[in-house]
């Protein structure tokens, strides 16, 4: 090794790590104080990319089965109405009206008692169009959806919680099953797999029974759809799309609310970033802590070790050779400090995940970054005591006491 | 002369600020022969150690030129200095001067680190070091557990692994009993001769330089005797 900013050392990094190594054992303690600072900081590093790695997996996971281009559209009550409702023919014909919508489909959101046999329970109420399923991508389990021979028939198909929640011994809920809404008695058509439950969503589905829509009027006041999910084309201008649908929906009962799955993206990772920074700017300041504690150990080091350079130098040792072991010394420091802070990082991270409920997920190149960050800081903090002890005079240095 | 390991020509060297400099050596010329063992004598002060500093490429001369193994030395880039001293010169210190953490074979084979020689290659003559310096039973011992003597026949070992041309000795028996002093002398002699390494040692002990070739006398920046015995 010989160039760069040593010029002139003939120690090559490994013989000089090698000599690092050996040198840091012998000062011990000092040396874990200062690597306390570096541990913390590498640590909050690790715990803050490897939290927004699985902040951003969750966020993923919530969409995953709705996707980002679905905006909800929410029919408020407006003026004298009690109910806000759309026009459910203009809603089916969105996708022709605007270049911008791949589909959309109407519903009716509320909650009921609902009974099956000699069970009862509370649970969402939907009135939907056939759309729907496609829409948000449903799961069947058992059976089929609402479709348009249905029309205005008596049948129903069940979330998987709700089904759960009215399935009785011997009397399971499933395709040909009865349930209870209202005076109604509706035939179950199918059952839907289990799906999460994501705030665009109409209701819960999971913990829904949902009917068609146009059969609406026995378990609601009307069979006026109060919202409607659109689906946009993956590329279109969301916020402009939302004004051009909530203007051909406009009508004098409703104020309309569009809420967009980028909005509540957006509104989540903004929570997120605040946590996130303020873990990032306690990592900073261990860093710059650990870094001052490095240039500390390593200042003193270079004062007590001065007849040792001064004898280095005298069998022949460069200011080259000298500056590197203390710069390569300072660097294997904060190296061992990053690595012990990898560790703690981790652990903070799997801690963090199981109070969130999160899975855990590590990022593979989240890792090398601990220690490299470190390594970095050990480095720039080492550079001066490196380059004055590189500069002692060699006759100076052996006369030290 | 014309096999000389070490020239000294017009050699001045002055401290403090320019316009008032305060000489400590006022011009000294000699050579000094390959294979020879010579002390160089003179009161504190007399500039034995600057002289030594100097010739050790630690220090620079104000003025006049050293040469070493016929080579003129460079005063100018700290790296060639470093890396004659490597080659060329053994230091031996009164206090020893071995590091605490090492292994006394760890000790011996420092030059040979800075040399480039690889880690396999140091220990078998770090080894063999000891040995001609009768320590090789210690050789994983740390300086601590070594006596005075011991420790500076370690030092002897490294001062010689790298079979330098010139050896300087600055009050090497310094610290020791005059039992002890004896017998490292008596290594160093021994070395001189087996590996022909020329010794220049610094002393204050009129009787220890009398076992020399060659006396060097200096008082006040000056050689004022040179003698060598038969």
């Amino acid at each position: 090794m010989s160039g760069g900013l040593f010029k002139g050392a003939r120690l090559s990094l490994a013989e000089a790590a090698i000599e690092a190594l050996d040198n840091l054992r012998a000062q011990g303690q000092r040396s874990a104080l200062a690597l306390l600072g570096i541990m913390i900081g590498a640590a909050s590093i690790i715990a803050v990319l490897s939290i927004g790695h699985m902040a951003q997996l969750e966020t993923l996971k919530t969409f995953r089965h709705l996707g980002v281009d679905v905006i909800n559209i929410h029919a408020a009550p407006a003026g004298m109405a009690s109910v806000g409702v759309l026009d459910r023919s203009t809603v089916e014909r969105l996708p022709d009206l605007d270049p911008a919508v791949l589909a959309a489909t109407s519903f009716i959101a509320d909650h009921d008692k609902v009974s099956a046999g000699v069970m009862k329970a509370t649970v969402a109420v939907g009135a939907v169009a056939p759309g729907l399923a496609r829409l948000v991508r449903l799961g069947l389990s058992e059976g089929r959806f609402v479709s348009p021979v249905d029309d205005n028939g008596l049948v129903a198909v069940v979330g998987a919680k709700a089904a759960a929640k009215l399935s009785s011994p011997g009397a399971p809920i499933a395709p040909g099953a009865h349930i209870t809404m209202k005076g109604y008695e509706f035939t179950v058509i199918g059952v839907l797999k289990p799906s999460p439950f994501t705030p665009l969503d109409a209701m819960e589905i999971d913990d829904a029974v949902m009917i068609p829509l146009t059969g609406a009027g026995r378990v609601f006041p009307s069979s006026q759809p109060t919202g409607a999910l659109v689906r946009l084309r993956p590329n279109a201008d969301v916020d402009a799309a939302g004004k051009r649908i909530a203007a051909m929906l406009d009508n004098p009962t409703s104020s309309l609310v569009v809420i967009k799955a980028r909005e509540i993206i957006k509104g989540m990772n903004a929570q997120k970033a605040i946590h996130n920074q303020l873990l990032a700017a306690v990592g900073a300041i261990s860093l710059l802590v650990g870094g001052i504690g490095v240039m500390n150990v390593m200042l003193m080091g270079v004062m007590e070790r001065r007849r040792e350079i001064g004898l280095r130098a005298a069998v022949g040792a460069t200011p080259g050779d000298i500056g590197l072991m203390f710069l390569v010394e300072a660097a294997v420091l904060a190296f061992v400090g990053g690595l012990a802070g990898l560790i703690v990082g981790v652990l903070a991270a799997l801690v963090s995940a199981s109070i969130s409920g999160w899975t855990f997920s590590i990022a593979l190149w989240v890792l090398p970054l601990g220690p490299g960050v470190a390594t970095l800081v050990g480095v720039t903090f080492g550079l001066y005591p490196a380059i004055k002890a590189s500069r002692l005079s060699p006759i100076e240095a052996l006369r030290a006491e | 002369m014309t096999d000389a390991i070490l020239e000294v020509n017009d050699l001045r060297k002055s401290y403090g600020a320019p316009d008032q400099p305060i000489p400590v050596l006022r011009g000294l010329s000699f050579a000094i022969e390959r294979g020879s063992f010579c002390a160089i004598l003179g009161p504190s002060g007399s500039g034995k150690s600057t002289l030594m500093n100097i010739v050790g490429l630690l220090d620079r001369p104000t003025s006049g030129a050293v040469r070493l193994a016929g080579e003129m030395v460079d005063p100018g880039s700290a790296d060639q200095a470093a890396h004659t001293r490597n080659r060329l010169i053994g230091f031996v210190f009164q206090s020893f001067n071995l590091l605490p953490r090492l292994t006394a074979w760890e000790n011996v084979a420092l030059p040979l680190l800075y040399a480039g020689v690889p880690r396999a290659m140091r220990k078998p003559s770090a080894l063999e070091m000891l040995e001609r310096v009768g320590l090789a039973d210690r050789a994983e011992h740390r300086p601590g557990a070594l006596s005075g003597g011991q420790q500076q026949r370690v030092a002897l070992a490294r001062a010689l692994i790298r079979n330098p041309g010139l050896v300087l000795a600055d009050e090497p028996t310094g610290s020791l009993d005059s039992v002890t002093a004896g017998e490292v002398m008596g290594v160093l002699r021994e070395l001189n001769r087996s590996l022909g390494a020329t010794v220049v040692m610094v002393t204050h002990d009129r009787d220890l330089a009398s076992r020399c070739d060659r006396r060097i006398e200096m008082l006040d920046g000056r050689i004022v005797a040179d003698v060598t015995t038969q």
